[in-house]
């Protein structure tokens, strides 16, 4: 069988036109996951992308691959569906900040210690986008949101650490408007075995402008590595660049102190993935006769 | 001298975790394997093993045996044999005994409760109970302090199988077969206590029974229990994935599966909760590859989101629900039939879909193949409805025929027939024109929760969200057109209709039997596809004087079951109320017989 493969473009990678706000960084990561693809040549017939509710679930509607923008925080329950099943598959998962550790913790927490295959990426604005400025699991303390007038009470959760907790094999944090960097990361992700878990810095200028300030880069520190990603020094001239090993899980940690102000790869170690498993689990057993499936409850 | 009698129901009650289960299944199988019919209703308490010598660790085994075929549990035991007298006592609190019936009481505990056990077998005399006394011999207690405290399961065993005439060695042969991991030490143990059970059991009760051996050729039969005939059903109907979350009764499937599935290429996934497992079974079938899951009623709470996306983003699905006893928790090792509403309209918004439920274990093997048959076809989900009754009640069937289904057009007309419904149309109109698996070139497309249009592109108009609820809700038009008559048992015309569902069918049909040898004449109509409903409802309903719902539900004047209410609505039939009991056990047909004395 001869198929023949088509030169994958940018453009073929347009569906409906985006509609959320002017600024927001949504829009670059949608950029940046086409250039991968082109860059990879990577088929958007063999291509998911799945996401949960808010903005960032709605990236699959503007990416022509196959799609499923699901329910809120449900992202990986279908994504470990459509990855055990069907191993040819490029899974993409887009969750935002509450989707990923508020609605949809519980299936976060499975999904990276199963290790399913597939790149995950935390869109993170520190705010409910799409329901209207309510504080999330990562606002920082002080922001004033719709359900927290008198500002933000709580620390927020650091999501590296929730994943490097649970054993995860690949751990990163980029931001959107390094363009470079972004996609390093998501190819780096890509290229993993099992499940990549991808922090993303992303803007909300409608109702946390202050949450990145993506104007400046002296606060930034990226780890930079032969086996990571380099530190995007063009697009963040004034960002510290610090060496780190990406196997270098104590490493990983102390730098973890920092986020969210650390981008780069923290973790990456190689471990079967739980679709993997599960596969070789049903290949490996014996076959029977399916003719003869009731034979074994005779009297 | 033994006493013929052509059906009988008997139980074995014990403390949870004193093995009344296990030897129930022996007796079980003794008698089908002689050619016997069975039906069995397991008696366990929710949690796993209570403090014993309480009322609440009751455990037991209900068994009713036939020479004829069984469709229920029947109405009352005729021989009863309790490990003391607390659970005497907890049992004739349900006044399910026979009057003038048998019960075995083992007097081991009698020096520490003596006027307790006095008082409970004068109350068991009191009802028309005849109480027989025991106590094991020496020996038998000797050894089962040797095997700390287990083994008495198996003298009651020896004493049931003497008392019902089995040959000795034959049911001991079971035995070994059972506990065939057992070392042989242990086995001969349990071997020795069973033979002393069966000794001392002749010497105690002064009767024995015979049930004979039913005329009909067994060779070709199998002994099937609900739950593994769905398992089984799952595998015959082609679907390769099952996603599921531990939950009581529905966990057995999952059970049967984890074993069997692999060697037919399927694969089993514990999810880590029910919201991911309905999640999964649904990416399972996004990404090509037919799916199931099986819950309960919280399961089914928790999954209804999901649901209705299936629904909405057209993703064909299959949740099977193993009703229980409710809400919540409720009671989860009894039966009830009260998730009608929760199944059909429990999703959020307006979200059609079709409920089939099985009223016995034949429908359960074959429930997987429609199921999938009309979740392919019109791309929404399809709700399965067993209860616990039928989840866990052996039967012995003839042997199945298999369908090996992999195309869903290859199903049978014999099988939609079992469901009532003949084949839908080739063509059924979909929101979305394109409905290509991933992987399928320059067919990419997006599926969402979201209102679209025709081409998949998320749409906000009135004009288009009105067109994919029409769509949607044609959907099942077409399932109701496609429905023939739900199975009318007796006469089509009369002054008394009975209307029942599931597992409540088996007891309909032997309370009409039981009516009609006493002269009274009275038909009913079983469903098995409760939604949608056919179209010839109102036509059959009024060539009955009384039409009336018998239901494990709740129901009482001005508060018509779910069923009841929806029929009522579709029909505009007045439909009374039958019987409507929602105890947690499953309906007598005693009862029934009595309501409809009441009725005619």
């Amino acid at each position: 069988m001869t198929t023949e493969v088509k030169q994958v473009k940018m453009k073929d990678l347009k569906a409906l036109d985006p509609r959320w706000c002017t600024g927001c960084g949504d829009y670059t990561m949608l950029v940046g996951v086409r250039k991968l693809m082109v860059k990879d040549q990577m088929q958007p017939k063999d291509t998911v992308y799945v996401s949960g509710i808010g903005c960032s679930g709605r990236i699959p509607h503007y990416m022509n691959t196959y799609g499923f923008h699901t329910i809120h925080g449900r992202s990986v329950p279908i994504s470990t569906g459509v990855a055990l099943v069907r191993p040819d598959l490029n899974v993409f998962v887009a969750s935002g900040d509450g989707d990923s550790l508020s609605i949809g913790g519980n299936h976060l927490l499975h999904g990276i210690s199963k290790n399913i295959h597939c790149v995950y990426m935390m869109h993170d604005n520190q705010i409910y986008g799409l329901t209207k400025n309510q504080t999330s699991p990562t606002t920082r303390k002080g922001l004033v949101t719709a359900t927290s007038p008198g500002g933000s009470i709580m620390d927020p959760i650091n999501p590296i650490r929730f994943a490097l907790g649970l054993g995860a094999t690949f751990v990163a944090s980029t931001a959107e408007w390094l363009g470079q960097h972004f996609v390093d990361t998501i190819e780096a992700a890509k290229n993993h075995k099992g499940f990549s878990f991808v922090h993303v810095a992303q803007r909300c200028p409608k109702f946390n402008p202050a949450a990145w300030d993506f104007q400046n880069s002296d606060w930034i520190n990226f780890l930079d590595h032969e086996n990571g990603v380099a530190g995007d020094t063009k697009g963040a001239p004034d960002a510290k660049v610090v060496k780190h090993d990406p196997s270098d899980l104590e490493g990983a940690f102390s730098h973890s102190e920092n986020v969210p102000n650390v981008f780069g790869i923290f973790y990456q170690k190689e471990k079967a993935s739980y679709d993997d498993l599960m596969r070789q689990a049903v290949e490996n057993t014996p076959k029977k006769d399916p003719s003869k499936l009731l034979d074994g409850f005779a009297l | 001298m033994a006493t013929q009698k052509e059906i009988m129901r008997f139980e074995l009650i014990m403390d949870a975790g004193n093995g009344a289960q296990k030897a129930g299944d022996i007796l079980i199988k003794a008698f089908a394997k002689s050619g016997r019919f069975v039906f069995i209703e397991p008696l366990i308490p929710a949690e796993i093993s209570p403090p014993k010598r309480t009322p609440h660790s009751m455990s037991g085994a209900v068994i009713r045996v036939s020479t004829n075929e069984l469709s229920n549990m029947g109405s009352t035991s005729d021989l009863m044999l309790f490990e003391h007298e607390i659970l005497l006592e907890r049992r004739l609190k349900d006044s399910d005994y026979t009057i003038g019936g048998l019960v075995l009481l083992d007097m081991a505990d009698e020096r520490r409760a003596k006027d307790a056990y006095a008082a409970v077998i004068e109350e068991a005399k009191s009802v028309g109970l005849k109480v027989i006394s025991f106590n094991m011999d020496d020996e038998s207690v000797a050894i089962i302090k040797e095997l700390n405290g287990n083994g008495k399961n198996m003298y009651y065993l020896g004493m049931m199988a003497a008392i019902y005439e089995m040959p000795e060695e034959y049911v001991a042969g079971l035995i070994r077969q059972v506990f065939k991991k057992l070392s042989e030490e242990k086995l001969n143990k349990n071997l020795t206590i069973y033979a002393n059970g069966y000794k001392n059991a002749l010497e105690v009760c002064p009767e024995t029974f015979d049930i004979p051996k039913t005329e009909k050729s067994m060779t070709d039969s199998i002994l099937l229990d609900g739950n593994t005939s769905l398992a089984m059903g799952i595998i015959d109907a082609g679907i390769r994935f099952y996603a599921g979350y531990p939950i009581t009764p529905a966990s057995s499937i999952m059970h049967s599966l984890s074993k069997a599935f692999p060697a037919y290429g399927g694969m089993v996934h514990q999810a880590e909760d029910e919201i991911s497992a309905v999640g999964a079974m649904i990416g399972s079938y996004y990404a090509g590859v037919p799916a199931v899951t099986a819950t309960s009623g919280p399961g089914l709470s928790l999954k209804q989101e999901f649901i209705g996306l299936a629904n909405s983003a057209e993703i064909p699905s299959i949740i099977i629900n193993v009703q229980r006893g409710g809400p919540s928790t409720g009671l989860p090792t009894r039966t009830e039939q009260t998730d009608l509403f929760a199944s059909v309209f429990g999703t959020h918004g307006e979200s059609p879909k079709v409920a089939i439920s099985v009223s016995n274990v034949e429908d359960c093997f074959y429930v997987p193949h429609v199921a999938r048959y009309i979740t392919e076809k019109l791309r929404a989900p399809v709700i399965i409805l067993s209860d616990y009754i039928t989840s866990v009640s052996y039967k012995v069937l003839e042997k199945l025929p298999l369908l090996e289904l992999d195309d869903i057009n290859d199903i049978s007309d014999d099988i939609l027939a079992r469901f009532n419904i003949k084949r839908l149309p080739d063509t059924i109109e979909m929101v979305k024109d394109n409905q290509a698996n991933p992987g399928v070139p320059d067919k990419m497309r997006r599926v969402t929760g979201l209102n679209t249009d025709a081409s998949g592109n998320v749409v906000y108009s009135s004009e288009s969200n009105q067109r994919s609820h029409d769509i949607r809700n044609e959907k099942l038009e077409v399932v109701r057109r496609a429905l023939t008559s739900p199975e009318i048992i007796g006469a089509p015309t009369g002054d008394l209709l009975l209307v029942c569902w599931g597992s409540s069918r088996g007891v309909v049909e032997e309370a009409i039997n039981l009516a009609n040898q006493e002269g009274i004449k009275v038909s009913a109509l079983n469903f098995k596809i409760v939604y949608p409903l056919p179209t010839m409802l109102s036509e059959i309903f009024k060539k009955f004087k009384k039409v009336v719902t018998i239901e494990v539900a709740f129901g009482k004047e001005n508060k018509p079951t779910e069923f009841s209410t929806l029929l009522r609505s579709e029909t505009l039939v007045d439909i009374g109320l039958g019987l409507a009991q929602a105890t947690g056990r499953p309906l007598k047909p005693k009862s029934v017989l009595a309501r409809i004395k009441d009725l005619v």
